[in-house]
């Protein structure tokens, strides 16, 4: 479990310093500089799933819920890599120009269809089971009686 | 960002009659609400006793100001795609924060019976210093926020009833507070179920009619590419760093905006978590369909020549309502407009009491007697100021609108979202990121606010504020980590569960 949070905690540390890196190019590079899209894009993905993790991660892991994350970092980085190299079309996906529609079904709305059900679907298992609450109402109890 | 210029006159009897209901509802709801507020934790925290439907409603209305019904849409309008990543993060952000804080959150008050965001800093680190410079960092970004949505509150006011600024701003002032100082949060969660319930009414209605008229999104988007092929170009008009930095501080910010993780507090059975993220994040996106709806529509009429350019882009909402709707829908979205900035004026009004009468005075190691009494007492002295500072210079009122989400993020992020997953993270971390994410706010925001400072394209303040007070807490923890108080054995147990 230990393991699991420092990944997640270096994820978020990484996407931090990639989003600073980028941040100081602009400070003090020339123009617009071509890799820092890229980066933060990495760095945004990064830091989003490693909070998740962070959060979600317990002495019983992340379990299925790796599934999830790992979906919506690929969706985030793929999602973007995809847009960055998509070519110009006349094409319409779902009625919107194909990076526009990446963007807003793929990268906007996909997740809503994951998360928020994998969030639910897990949640006795995972995330809050009646004997953890419990566990902090005994030890909140202990405390306020100074134990 | 928020409303700041006059909306056209809307002064029509239907729209009149509309809001009219709309303001008697609310006052039978505060009224309401007033008579079962008994105590501080009523007034702050609704007694922990409101269910999952209430929770989920007043967290997505609270969220949502009137920027995303007026403002939002014309931002939309004018850079195209690119408004769009101000709102990319909805779908992640609600269950990454039900992960991240509701469950920690929620379980705190099951230990501790804390009360506000600053608290939960506080017992985290065992330190009043940082729980007090939270509660300052809240203060000083809730006064602002307050003060743009009572002006934008005062505009939509005028242009319904016809009653000139002022007397808007402290009409509109004096409904909210009436029902927020005598029933505290409690009258603001269920006056906000109402409000939540009619924006994503009202959203989806426009967002329907914004179809049909434009021949659905296929028919929008050939309108748009035919003229104008940039602003459907996947960062619109803005460079991709820019728009990249608004997904950043929407998405990573969500983490740190106090008026919706304080309601975390109030849920009556922690295990109703479990639909939260769900029930969120859909009347989020449900509510938020008219930003994108109305901007996108607009852009197609004026694009066939069928509408003028718009002078503002602000003028986009007023304009399709009124020129392609039925007047009973634009009644409602009107409605929908003062029931978002009321909300959130509601929802910050309790936080900013909370901040003054309870964590304060804890930071000073001292305790107030009659935290209700005073609690009450506390809003309605800010909702003056902020009324006041609504009144003066449009430059002041339009600085403090700036920096409102960027505080919040650059100073509770690392601090409480972080903190509270991380075992590492050490006071001296807390209370260093804390003060960073709020001088370099102000001092940044100033100074490119009076053109002081040139910020160069693709970087936002709030980004940078943000960022760098993630930097200064992971360092100042890892170089204080030796010398680091322990966690209170609670604290630690709600940590790791």
């Amino acid at each position: 479990m230990t393991r699991l949070k420092n990944a997640a905690l270096a994820a978020v540390v990484f996407g931090t310093a990639g989003i600073s890196t980028t941040y100081l190019a602009a400070f003090f590079g020339d123009g617009p500089v071509r890799w820092a899209p890229p980066v933060f894009v990495v760095g945004v993905a990064c830091i989003m799933v490693g909070m998740m993790v962070l959060g979600a991660a317990t002495d019983r892991g992340v379990g299925r819920l790796a599934v999830p994350f790992a979906f919506v970092w690929v969706l985030l980085v793929g999602g973007f890599a995809w847009v960055f190299r998509a070519p110009q079309s006349g094409d319409l996906w779902l009625g919107l120009p194909p990076a526009a529609a990446i963007i807003i079904y793929g990268i906007g709305f996909a997740p809503v269809l994951v998360l928020p059900l994998a969030y639910a679907l897990t949640f006795d298992s995972i995330t809050l089971r009646p004997e953890d609450i419990e566990r902090v109402r005994a030890a909140g109890a202990a405390r306020e009686r100074g134990e | 960002m928020i409303q700041s210029a006059p909306l056209p006159p809307l002064a029509q009897p239907t729209i009149i009659a509309v809001a009219l209901l709309y303001f008697a509802g609310v006052a039978a709801i505060g009224y309401w609400a007033a008579r079962r507020t008994r105590t501080a934790r009523d007034f702050f925290v609704a007694g922990e006793g409101i269910g999952l439907w209430a929770l989920a409603l007043s967290a997505m209305a609270a969220t949502i100001s009137g920027f995303a019904f007026i403002g939002g849409p014309g931002l939309v309008y004018t850079v195209g795609l690119g408004a769009i990543y101000l709102v990319l993060p909805a779908g992640i952000t609600n269950s990454m924060g039900a992960w991240v804080l509701a469950k920690r959150m929620r379980l705190l008050a099951e230990a501790r019976k804390l009360i506000t965001v600053p608290d939960a800093i506080g017992a985290r680190y065992r330190s009043p210093m940082a729980q007090g410079l939270s509660a300052t960092a809240i203060l000083v970004a809730t006064v602002g926020y307050m003060a743009t949505n009572i002006l934008a509150l005062g505009l939509v006011i005028d242009a319904i009833f016809g009653t000139g600024l002022t007397p808007g701003i402290w009409v509109g002032m004096a409904i909210v507070l009436a029902y927020s100082a005598s029933g505290g949060i409690l009258a603001g969660i269920y006056t906000d179920m109402l409000q939540g319930a009619l924006m994503a009414l009202a959203s989806v209605l426009v967002f329907l009619f914004t179809l049909r008229l434009g021949g659905g999104m296929g028919g929008l988007s050939e309108s748009v590419l035919a003229a104008d092929p940039a602003w459907l170009g996947p960062w619109g008009r803005m460079a991709p760093t820019a728009a990249l930095s608004l997904l950043f501080v929407f998405g990573v910010g969500s983490l740190g905006q106090p008026h919706v993780v304080h309601k975390f507090y109030m849920l009556r059975d922690p295990r109703k978590l479990r639909w939260y993220p769900l029930l969120m994040t859909v009347a989020l996106i449900l509510t938020l369909l008219l930003y994108f709806g109305v901007g996108f529509a607009v852009k197609a009429l004026v694009s066939r020549g069928e509408l003028a350019p718009l002078v503002r882009a602000d003028d986009a909402t007023p304009t399709f309502l009124l020129q392609y709707t039925p007047i009973l829908l634009a009644a409602l979205v009107f409605s929908g407009v003062a029931a978002a900035i009321m909300s959130t004026v509601n929802s910050f009004m309790n936080i900013a009491a909370a901040a003054i009468t309870h964590d304060l005075p804890v930071a000073f190691g001292t305790k107030v007697q009659n935290e209700l009494r005073w609690g009450r007492i506390s809003t309605i002295a800010i909702s003056i100021v902020a009324a006041l500072v609504a009144q003066v210079s449009g430059t002041l009122v339009a600085l403090l609108g700036i920096f409102g989400w960027g505080l919040f993020a650059s100073t509770l992020v690392p601090a409480l979202a972080i903190g509270l997953n991380w075992e590492g993270a050490t006071r001296a971390g807390a209370v260093s990121s804390i003060a960073t994410g709020l001088v370099l706010t102000l001092a940044l925001e100033t100074a490119a606010f009076f053109k002081w400072l040139t910020v160069p394209q693709g970087v936002t303040i709030a980004g940078l504020a943000l960022v760098a007070s993630m930097l200064v807490f992971f360092v100042v923890s890892w170089l204080t980590r030796k010398t680091a108080a322990e966690i209170d054995a609670d604290i630690r147990l709600v940590m790791s569960v």
